[in-house]
């Protein structure tokens, strides 16, 4: 008989679950297919990244792109909408095709016995769309009416109206990703049908399959769909957008929608970083202390914990092939908006005069770095990283090296990070919601 | 493969290890090593429906004096810790429960079980915290509001529901939120905050034997307490159809339909999830998982009949599984220019067709692949999996949704039809109409 072992103070040390596998080639017309297996799972995610966001709306076309994400399945070759619907909802496929400013993606996820059907049909929704008349018409009107519900949305119209104030006319981050009412009813098939020309390559596109596959396998059932994907002209370098210029002094903007019981503010200030800044990751941690940290950071602390005014205030953080600004955002009742917008000024005041203390920085790093894993627990999540990796020029091994990055932070370079992000004669205030006049608010 | 196969290939990863504390607690964990991460979960059998008028709101309430600090916990540390360890963390109130979670690194499960068992013991409810969260709550509320819907869910649900506390929604009414007091609270706290009456569930990448001495090490020296006390309102028969007319400043108009859905354990429950798949596409079990921006599918029967018919610009509905009888409620956007009537019309021929069995064997099968992919998807990452274990479990028992596969395959055409036309009959009907204040008057309520 042996004694009872006694209980131990720690899970005793193991082996650590082993590195997910994970491949990445070129096809021949440019596409860049990358795969990941996690064998625990019986799903895979494929995830296509085009360059083709809103940023590339024609001008007076805001929308466009993503009117035509949402026709993308609504016929293509000689199939029409029923049968694409039906080769992807028989067998529980689910699809989806969302535009942000930067690309346009479509995903997929099914069960992975599916996978070598579901891809030849992808590859004809991309390649081939037929945009019906009367599907563009029928989205056309679709839109209208989702145009006149965002009105009625504070969180999005202090979005669009700082956008819009921040970014000049001609700039590509100007116009919302929905587009306007007057630009969308502008919209005709021939501009969609030039817009996709122009735009859908296999050259600077991304492919990424997520979950339950064998990675050479599945890059080669990739390849089978996707390599005769004809390559359209040469691809050039990443798209590279401008930076907003700063306001010589503050600007306030009030966005007044009657029966709101609650205000919605958007402080923003341009230019913030872009995704390949080398500054990057000094900022991460700068906004990290300041907006996200607990219940928002620095901002959650002030506005929510100590104030008790919003159910939300926290920084989001934002950077792609161009600079977004730094944001400060916070929903609160409309007779309080006055005393939050004070309260959201001092704190950034206070970090611009102060700086971060260096535990609060330590916190942050360790934060960023340790939530890595977390990261890619499903298919979808992990599809969605290593596409915006490769996307955006990082390299599939980024998250590897994140940890190494983020380690090499130092306190001195989050200082220079603030410097550059928080300015306070340029803040661009945008208040949706009540009536107020922008005096008041200065 | 066929279904029966597919089902058990799908469940079988899930199967947890029961354990029943001395206390009470109910514990279900799984190992799950594809990734570096655990998930835990504490859910508590308190929800809304453990409410009455004068203190609705209060369960969510705690929920958020639950992450202001216990007598060993102070209040920064109660998340720092899990952000330390590169884990998300939250909670959420519902109808039948509430529950907390952090995903961690794998090397932090034993700070999470602490955490979780001062939480269920020594939360403070400190006065100057209860009264700086009434208005955070308030302001939750209040950003709800913001979307017109909000005004239209509460007003069906409290319309198709006359008795049962389902009827308020989880927020509470804004006089009851400005009333409550501490002691509310933390009596409400003590009151269902007893290990039995709460299940712990763990997932993803730790040694089952570790993980289960470490539970016993925090967990299981607090007391067993009172059984908290059941509800036992039923909600009576409905006779005869019920309309409401809300006028809100909207950017459209919307129209929902609600009947009463069966309670999660009942022989309808899978039924109706065939009939969520024909009717919407992709149904799904979890409020957890979200639905990543997919909506109906093109091929389901209201897309088509509202959608691509030009009458509406949306459709939705939402089945959830729940512990006693709640609703199923489709919602439709009017598109621009047409009468809701018109959509109400069309929509109602949709589910006529179910109870006169207009639909063919393919559908069935589409319906049953749509269930079991959406299954595979909404339970196959260790935080996912332990939300679905522990739901069902608090709910009624985690057997139930390991059961639903072969539930689900088990429907038959016969089985549609006859739930068809027992649920959706017009005198146990909702019609719920928003129409944007100024614009003209209601003509569908």
């Amino acid at each position: 008989m042996t004694p009872a072992p006694r209980t131990p103070r720690r899970t005793p040390p193991r082996r650590r679950p082993a590195p997910a596998p994970l491949q990445r080639v070129r096809l021949d017309n440019g596409l860049v297919v990358v795969a990941r297996g996690n064998r625990a799972t019986r799903s895979v995610t494929v995830r296509l990244l085009l360059e083709a966001g809103a940023a590339f709306d024609p001008p007076g076309r805001a929308g466009a792109a993503s009117l035509l994400a949402n026709l993308l399945d609504r016929g293509a070759a000689d199939l029409d909408a029923q049968a694409i619907a039906d080769g992807f909802d028989f067998f529980g496929i689910s699809y989806r095709a969302r535009v942000v400013h930067d690309s346009l993606d479509l995903q997929i996820r099914l069960l992975a016995e599916h996978l070598p059907q579901a891809l030849p049909r992808l590859r004809l929704l991309v390649e081939a769309p037929t945009f019906p008349e009367e599907d563009v018409r029928r989205e056309r009107g679709q839109r209208l009416t989702a145009l006149a519900e965002r009105d009625q949305d504070t969180y999005a119209v202090a979005d669009e109206a700082l956008a819009a104030t921040v970014f000049p006319a001609d700039h590509p981050y100007h116009h919302p990703v929905d587009g306007t009412r007057a630009s969308v009813a502008a919209i005709t098939r021939d501009d969609l049908v030039a817009l996709h020309r122009r735009r859908f390559h296999p050259a600077g596109s991304v492919l990424v399959v997520a979950g339950d596959l064998d990675p050479a396998r599945a890059i080669d059932t990739v390849a089978q769909a996707f390599a005769s994907w004809s390559p359209g002209p040469a691809g050039g370098e990443r798209a590279r957008f401008p930076d907003a210029p700063r306001p010589c002094r503050p600007v306030v903007r009030v966005r007044p929608i009657p029966g709101k019981t609650q205000a919605d503010i958007a402080l923003g200030i341009p230019p913030g970083l872009r995704r390949l800044d080398p500054d990057l990751q000094p900022a991460l941690v700068f906004n990290t202390v300041v907006g996200d940290l607990g219940l928002g950071g620095r901002l959650g602390a002030a506005i929510r914990e100590k104030a008790g005014l919003a159910y939300y205030a926290y920084a989001p953080f934002a950077s792609g092939l161009g600079a977004w600004p730094f944001m400060a955002r916070a929903g609160v009742a409309t007779d309080k908006v006055l005393r939050a917008v004070r309260l959201m000024r001092r704190t950034l005041r206070e970090v611009m005069r102060s700086g971060l203390k260096t535990a609060e920085i330590r916190d942050a790093k360790r934060y960023l770095a340790a939530s890595i894993p977390h990261r890619f627990e499903t298919n979808h999540g992990a599809a969605a990283q290593l596409a915006d990796c490769e996307f955006y020029g990082l390299g599939i091994d980024y998250p590897e090296r994140a940890p190494g990055l983020i380690a090499a932070v130092t306190p001195s370079r989050v200082a220079a990070a603030a410097e550059r992000l928080l300015d306070e004669s340029c803040q661009v205030l945008v208040v949706a919601g009540p009536s107020l006049s922008p005096e008041e608010l200065s | 493969m066929t279904d029966a196969r597919l089902a058990r290939r799908l469940t079988a990863p899930a199967r947890p290890r029961v354990l029943r504390l001395g206390n009470g607690l109910t514990v279900l964990l799984r190992e799950m090593r594809q990734t570096p991460v655990v998930s835990v979960w504490c859910w508590y059998r308190v929800g809304s429906r453990d409410e009455r008028p004068g203190i609705t709101g209060i369960a969510h309430w705690v929920e958020h004096m639950n992450f202001k600090g216990t007598r060993r916990i102070p209040k920064e540390q109660v998340v720092r810790q899990v952000e330390l360890a590169g884990g998300t963390w939250n909670g959420y109130t519902y109808l039948d429960v509430t529950t907390y979670l952090e995903t961690v690194r794998s090397d932090a499960l034993e700070g999470m079980l602490r955490l979780e068992a001062s939480r269920m013991t020594e939360c403070l409810h400190a006065p100057a915290e209860v009264e700086r969260e009434r208005t955070v709550v308030i302001s939750e509320m209040q950003g709800s509001e913001n979307d017109p819907r909000t005004y239209l869910d509460r007003e069906v649900a409290g319309t198709a529901l006359q008795a049962h506390p389902y009827r308020w929604s989880t927020i509470g009414y804004l006089s009851d939120l400005r009333a409550i007091t501490r002691d509310d609270l933390y009596a409400f706290y003590r009151r269902y905050y007893v290990p039995n009456n709460a299940v712990l569930v763990v997932t993803g990448d730790f040694r089952t034997a570790a993980a289960i001495r470490l539970i016993r090490r925090h967990f299981g020296r607090i007391p067993r307490g009172a059984d908290p006390p059941p509800v036992r309102t039923v909600e009576p028969p409905q006779c005869g159809e019920r309309r409401v007319l809300v006028r809100r400043p909207a950017g459209a108009s919307y129209l929902q339909v609600a009947h009463h859905a069966p309670a999660a354990h009942e022989d309808d429950y899978p039924v109706m999830l065939v009939i969520d798949a024909l009717l919407l596409g992709n149904p799904s079990t979890s409020l957890w998982a979200g639905r990543h921006g997919e909506g109906p599918t093109k091929s389901s029967w209201l897309h088509r009949a509202l959608v691509q018919g030009d009458l509406a610009s949306d459709v939705s509905g939402v089945l959830v599984p729940t512990r006693h009888p709640y609703l199923y409620v489709l919602q439709a956007t009017v598109r621009d220019g047409i009468d809701a009537a018109r959509v109400e019309t069309a929509l109602l021929a949709e589910l006529d067709r179910l109870g006169r069995g207009d639909f063919g064997e393919r559908d069935l099968q589409r319906a049953r692949n749509q269930f079991l992919a959406r299954y595979a998807l909404e339970s196959e990452s260790p935080t996912e999996l332990a939300h679905q274990l522990g739901f069902f479990e608090t709910i009624d028992t985690h057997r139930l949704f390991l059961d639903l596969p072969r539930r689900v395959c088990a429907v038959g055409a016969a089985d549609v039809r006859r739930v068809a036309r027992a649920r959706f009959d017009p005198d146990r009907r909702t019609v719920g109409l928003l129409r944007p204040s100024g614009a003209g008057d209601g003509s569908a309520a």
